[in-house]
């Protein structure tokens, strides 16, 4: 486990500026939050489900220093927590994509992914690339978007999070989400 | 859009949800004024709200499956595809990146001698290190080059370039039934489609005495564009042990993969016959069970042999009567004893060969084909699903007479046999609308029509309506409904050429239309298509020969679909702009010059036409 002070500090210098502090930051938070869960599901208990929120909750209070936390500290922690969620569903929903597409003769075993995310891998791909435009346009709707949706975060969080309102969150919510519907639907103007 | 743009539409948007009906209308005219670019834009994103929030879109289903994904580490490894586009391998370019498997790679390629396109496996280091696993490929290759049938997926080559060893087969565009079984229940016809299919490959492979030996559904690959099915994976195939006189010392990979130690067990083993479980010697019996399981999984939706553990399904091969299918499924009698022969314990109690199954299979198909054929023109009404199950037994005798009338002597019993074999499994299902169960071969176009009349009578109908294949003199006091059907998916156009009064001829776009198929040209394979849907077709007061263009294409023809938008009720599909009037006439005229076959029944008319369009008048005489 990576010392709390190095990703206090790494959160601190990406904070400030230092872009290359993200990509120390990354594996470490991945790791963890990877160690996290399979600690979650190798105890099996009956009826759990290994929510999301939870995950980066209990991440964050291990990896940060809590003596020196900082919103904006939170913040960082939490939108990197909701980056690394989306890539694995993602890179997950790519996969099954491939897979789904069929050809030749390949064989890719699809028994577990199948199970995750029947048949909308489709439709997470496309999300996620119209996330991408929406993000070019008004980066802090997009951001509204991967925390809740992809880091599982309520409003109250996400006002924390982005320094802003609650209802400016829902207001932003409401308008990335109608457009975002439109992009998928295609009943968008263009 | 500009920042500036975007930032105002949000405002008015956000503005305008807050309010209600009359006022949030009122506000976003007011708002928008002159500029009606973003009225619209901003009328369209609320629209799009309120769907959003009936619909729950993206309501939390993402944040939910994202943290166990966690759990499984590969999962979060991207697909480690080494080649990129337009890579060159060889003479092979890369085109795109088709997945990641345990084996290697698989890449969309095209062969640049060649002139063709191929899935390209690419084997992973490890694999190619290990001899055993490359004497399969190189088997794979050897045999399914040797064998040259349609429903085997091709080999083109194995080989090896800048130290990547490859294999390069036919790409087929489709699904496993692996995919195929996870995703829905099988209808009947294509269970019999496949099985048909499979057994022809395996017939095709048993002649050449090459026993196939895995054969189970991740080996069987349906194609999206026609469903031609193509049996894969020859790798564990060997010269049958009847004709290669007990060469035993070359034991077989096959029956060593499954003798390995308990649990380590990669591939699955429900489909492995009990001679292999035993590891006793194999032939081609031993792809007839294989076969024979996945029949009854299509058709039942479960597994003949499934134990917790792999030793408990083993002892279920060698010593468990499965369910009966009848009790599972809604499979007729004669299926079930098709089945139930393929999966007999004892291989000389099972088909002896493919072809005795296959002949078998056919005949049930064919019987099937003929019954609905039957069940339909009895009466028109039989195209509405849903028929109670007394009703059904009451009409049964009066059905039979009618059979006799209409087929004539010569296949009577056939018919009798097929309406007790259909009725007994339709009374079960409780029907659905049914379509003709035509044949087609790859490479073709099929398409099957009949024309019910009604006859009217101070405009009410008068006597029973009937169904006829195709041309004939129609009265004035006749209205009529046409119905298509093909077993290949595809877009149908039909446009009407009213009699030539002028020098150019008129069209009007008659399907689809914005009622009838909900305005898409695509229709499904079995689908049943009915124009019009509610009311009868009439003729008009110009009398003489109205022509019906029956255009149905693979693809969406641009054409067709540029002139849809006229099948308004206003102009009653005519299409007003005499450009596009023009571009379909030289479409028709074009394309009508490849004649397809016709083929008349008592009731239907089947057209079939080589490629990927068929063009085709039907011929309406009215006076």
């Amino acid at each position: 486990m990576p010392r709390q002070h190095d990703i206090t500090q790494l959160l601190a210098e990406w904070r400030d500026g230092n872009q290359s502090a993200l990509d120390e930051l990354y594996p470490l938070v991945y790791d963890e939050l990877h160690r996290l869960a399979r600690r979650y599901m190798s105890r099996e208990r009956k009826g759990h489900t290994l929510q999301t929120t939870a995950l980066i909750n209990e991440a964050y209070v291990r990896l940060v220093d809590q003596k020196n936390v900082r919103w904006a500290n939170r913040s960082h922690f939490f939108a990197i927590s909701a980056q690394i969620m989306r890539r694995i569903l993602i890179d997950h929903a790519r996969r099954h994509a491939y897979a789904k597409r069929g050809g030749g003769a390949q064989q890719v075993s699809l028994e577990d992914v199948a199970t995750v995310l029947p048949d909308q891998s489709g439709e997470l791909l496309r999300l996620d690339e119209a996330l991408k435009s929406l993000a070019e346009m008004d980066p802090r709707r997009s951001q509204v978007v991967e925390l809740r949706y992809f880091g599982g975060l309520n409003n109250e969080e996400i006002a924390g999070v982005l320094n802003i309102s609650e209802n400016t969150v829902t207001r932003d919510w409401n308008m990335a989400r109608a457009w975002l519907y439109q992009q998928l639907t295609g009943s968008g103007a263009n | 859009m500009t920042p500036e743009r975007w930032q105002q539409i949000s405002r008015i948007f956000n503005a305008a949800i807050s309010l209600d009906g009359q006022e949030r209308a009122a506000y976003v005219k007011d708002e928008c004024g002159v500029d009606t670019g973003l009225r619209s834009e901003v009328e369209k994103l609320i629209a799009a709200h309120g769907n959003a929030q009936s619909e729950r879109f993206i309501d939390g289903m993402a944040a939910e499956a994202a943290a166990p994904l966690l759990v499984n580490d590969a999962d979060f490894e991207p697909p480690r595809l080494s080649l990129t586009q337009g890579q060159q391998l060889g003479s092979y370019v890369i085109l795109d990146a088709l997945g990641a498997g345990g084996m290697g790679e698989v890449y969309l390629a095209r062969d640049s001698r060649l002139e063709r396109t191929v899935a390209l496996k690419v084997l992973s280091e490890e694999i190619a290190k290990d001899q055993r696993r490359m004497q399969r490929f190189r088997q794979e290759a050897k045999v399914a080059s040797s064998l040259n049938q349609p429903n085997i997926l091709t080999v083109f080559e194995f080989g090896e370039v800048e130290g990547l060893t490859f294999l390069a087969t036919e790409y087929v565009d489709g699904q496993t039934l692996r995919d195929f079984l996870k995703q829905k229940r099988l209808k009947l016809g294509d269970i019999l489609d496949i099985g048909i299919q499979v057994l022809a490959a395996l017939d095709a492979a048993h002649e050449a005495h090459i026993v196939h030996r895995d054969m189970k559904p991740e080996n069987v690959m349906v194609r999206r564009r026609d469903r031609v099915v193509k049996v894969l994976d020859f790798g564990l195939a060997k010269v049958s042990d009847k004709k290669s006189s007990g060469n035993e010392s070359e034991a077989s990979e096959a029956d060593t993969a499954f003798k390995t130690a308990p649990g380590t067990i990669v591939g699955t083993i429900n489909y492995l016959s009990p001679e292999q479980a035993r590891g006793g010697p194999i032939d081609e019996r031993t792809d007839i069970w294989s076969t024979g399981v996945m029949m009854y999984e299509m058709v039942a939706g479960v597994l003949p042999f499934s134990g917790v553990t792999s030793s408990h399904t083993i002892v279920q091969i060698l010593e468990k009567d499965p369910a009966p299918l009848s009790k599972l499924g809604n499979a007729p009698p004669e299926l079930e004893r098709i089945v139930e022969k393929a999966i007999a314990k004892s291989p000389d109690e099972r088909y002896q060969t493919a072809k005795d199954m296959l002949i078998d299979l056919r005949s049930l198909k064919k019987r099937m084909d003929l019954e609905l054929e039957i069940q339909r023109t009895s009466s028109p009404t039989t195209m509405i699903p849903a028929i109670r199950t007394e009703e059904v037994r009451r009409e049964t005798g009066k059905r039979r007479v009618l059979a006799v009338v209409l087929i004539g002597m010569a296949i009577v019993t056939a018919a009798i046999i097929g309406i007790n074999v259909w009725r007994s499994w339709r009374v079960r299902s409780n029907g659905g609308a049914v379509a003709p169960a035509t044949a087609f071969a790859p490479g073709e176009r099929t398409l099957t029509y009949w024309i019910t009349v009604q006859k009217f009578r101070d405009k009410k109908p008068f006597q029973d309506p009937f169904t006829i294949p195709g041309e004939m003199i129609f009265e004035e006091d006749y209205q009529i409904r046409l119905s298509f059907s093909s077993p290949q998916t595809g877009h149908l156009y039909i446009l009407n050429e009213g009699p030539a009064s002028s020098a150019a001829p008129e069209f009007n776009v008659v399907f689809p239309s914005s009622t009838a198929n909900k305005g898409s040209s695509l229709i499904a394979a079995q689908q049943v298509t009915q124009i019009p849907e509610q009311s009868w077709l009439k003729f008009d007061a110009q009398r003489g020969t109205e022509k019906l263009w029956l255009v149905f294409s693979e693809d969406a023809v641009p054409e067709l679909e540029s002139v849809k938008e006229f099948a308004g009720p206003q102009t009653q599909g005519l299409i007003a702009d005499p450009a596009r009037n023009k571009v379909v006439q030289n479409f028709l005229k074009t394309h009508s010059e490849t004649k397809p076959t016709i083929e008349k029944g008592e009731r239907l008319t089947t057209l079939k036409s080589p490629g990927k369009l068929l063009v085709h008048a039907i011929r309406l005489e009215h006076h």
